[in-house]
């Protein structure tokens, strides 16, 4: 039974529905014209050949949801984890706004251009960012603006240029807005030496303006007749100009308090080694197709995973973590990797809509294997989570666990509690173990040479 | 002759999304000055031959070339390792 998907309504040009857990797109006839061009103006094979748009194959008619509205049914290639703009780290989005920019750019060249410009419409394929939309473009036509200008503002160069200019976890503002951060609000926030960048005066400050001046308002003759008419060239130094805007933005990769952990904590290089080691012989053992490491930092060891081609998230509530990571991934060209922002005590939930256009972490799981090193006295001390209810909870994530257990013995936990009420008689080896022993079954259990440390691969029963 | 493409805009059966009229509006502000600064970059040989007299060479600086999206995509790629 093919099932329409929740977050896919709004474009009358078609829609995304699953069928037999493969996912499809709708094209309906009201797209015709437009995906003809598309596909024979010689844009798809140029997009899809430098790998910035994901590619399709058209199937069976049959298999629309809606026939008498559709045209032709088409299959694009899987993306194999859905992440949103506001689990991005700051590089992550700044790429997806320069490549949103760039295909506009070049689908003008075949008369093309984009009609929306929605951050969601770019996902993470095999490392880099990639366009998903494929019914997104339209025919050209001469004399006209750009209708997709105000959201690519909203959703892009807004929480680029907050992150950039007040607070990294701006684009954090992306979970309340879902149709990006609103102008004005924007304008408000940022410093007032922004006013001094022509990029951010024009596109957010002075567009601030002009939304609230027109809002309800019907544009009246006079207010046109001064303007200038768009052509192919005026649009093009538009995209331009939106273009040097976020690129001349910048968040530097800072080593902050987590970037600094590998060298700042007692683990020896030796000990980190051991380690190193036994997280490969238990992902070796389990064979995941897919991991999930929480709390993953840089991602040393999601590496374990990622380097033997398993498709790996890591998740870390850094920023700056995140974005090294993601700087090293675009550097080496991984293609195995996905890093996020993630805050484990309050992980993305399910926005938009009825509660369905945007999953939460855990409607996009469970996957096959969790890592959780150096991570539970995070949850278990600074955050007050009883040890059962982090068992019931990677439980529900996962179905095998490799798990690292650090007592207070260790500085790392002795740091946590240095500034407060010891408060966890249960925070023992012997207790975590009885915690994880409802949910789980422990298969093994390895000490971490050279520190107190011990190592779990455990299976959910 | 500019209402109509107003109109137009607004109605085109193509657009879901509300573009915005303010929106729309400041566009076409941004356009023209920049449309301005594009001609003034262009020319800016000649202007500057007009007062310092020197010989114009040819203006192999084309604003409407299109650049290639790979390499739109590696100069951003570049320029963020810098």
């Amino acid at each position: 039974m093919p099932q329409k998907v929740s977050g896919s309504f709004r474009d009358p040009s078609g829609f995304v529905f699953r069928h037999d857990g493969t996912l499809y797109r709708q094209v309906n006839k009201h797209y015709q014209k437009e995906y003809d061009l598309l596909m024979s103006s010689g844009l798809y094979d140029q997009l899809t050949r430098s790998g910035t748009m994901i590619p399709h194959s058209e199937v069976e008619l049959t298999l629309a949801p809606q026939p008498e509205l559709a045209y032709k049914v088409i299959r694009p290639e899987p993306i194999l984890f859905i992440s949103y703009p506001y689990e991005w780290c700051f590089n992550q989005l700044k790429d997806a706004a320069i490549l949103t920019l760039a295909i506009g750019r070049r689908a003008l060249q075949f008369d093309m251009n984009l009609k929306d410009a929605s951050a969601y419409n770019i996902q993470f394929h095999q490392g880099s960012p990639v366009f998903i939309d494929t019914l997104s473009f339209e025919a050209y036509e001469e004399g006209m603006p750009w209708v997709a200008y105000k959201q690519f503002c909203q959703h892009f160069l807004a929480p680029l240029a907050l992150m950039a200019k007040t607070d990294i976890n701006l684009n954090q503002l992306l979970k309340i807005y879902i149709d990006g951060i609103p102008l004005d609000l924007t304008s408000e926030l940022l410093p007032a030496s922004t006013k001094l960048n022509f990029g951010l005066l024009t596109h957010i400050h002075m567009h601030a303006r002009s939304q609230k001046k027109y809002a309800d308002q019907e544009v009246s003759q006079q207010d046109v007749e001064n303007k200038v008419k768009l052509n192919k060239r005026t649009l093009l130094t538009l995209f331009d100009s939106l273009l040097s805007t976020v690129r001349a933005l910048e968040v530097r990769t800072i080593k902050t308090e987590w970037a600094d952990y590998y060298r700042d904590n007692n683990y020896t290089e030796s000990s980190f080694e051991s380690k190193r080691e036994l997280v490969c012989g238990f992902v070796g053992q389990v064979s995941p197709k897919t991991v999930w490491d929480l709390g993953a930092n840089t991602g040393e060891f999601s590496r374990v995973a990622s380097d033997m081609s398993i498709t790996t998230v890591a998740f870390d509530i850094d920023p700056g973590a995140v974005q090294q990571n993601y700087d090293q991934i675009k550097r080496k060209k991984e293609e195995f990797m996905l890093p996020l922002v993630m805050d484990l005590t309050n992980p993305s939930p399910d926005l938009g809509w009825r509660n369905a256009e945007r999953d939460s972490m855990k409607v996009r799981g469970p996957v096959d294997l969790v890592m959780a090193l150096a991570l539970v006295h995070h949850l278990a001390i600074s955050n007050n989570v009883p040890l059962t209810s982090l068992a019931e909870y990677f439980a529900e994530l996962c179905e095998h666990l490799i798990i690292e257990f650090i007592p207070k013995e260790d500085s790392q936990v002795k740091r946590l509690l240095a500034s407060r009420l010891d408060i966890f008689p249960d925070y023992t080896l012997e207790g975590f173990k009885q915690a994880f022993e409802n949910a789980f079954t422990l298969v093994d259990e390895k000490p971490v040479e050279g520190s107190a440390r011990t190592l779990f691969l455990m299976k959910r029963k | 002759m500019h209402q109509s493409i107003l109109f137009a805009i607004l109605q085109s059966k193509m657009d879901y999304l509300d573009p915005g009229s303010g929106s729309m509006i400041i566009q076409m502000v941004i356009a023209a000055v920049l449309g301005l600064g594009v001609v003034i970059r262009f020319f800016w040989k000649n202007i500057k031959a007009l007062f310092i007299g020197n010989k114009v060479e040819d203006q192999s600086d084309d604003p409407t070339a299109i650049g290639d999206v790979a390499t739109i995509k590696d100069d951003a790629i570049q320029s963020q390792k810098e």
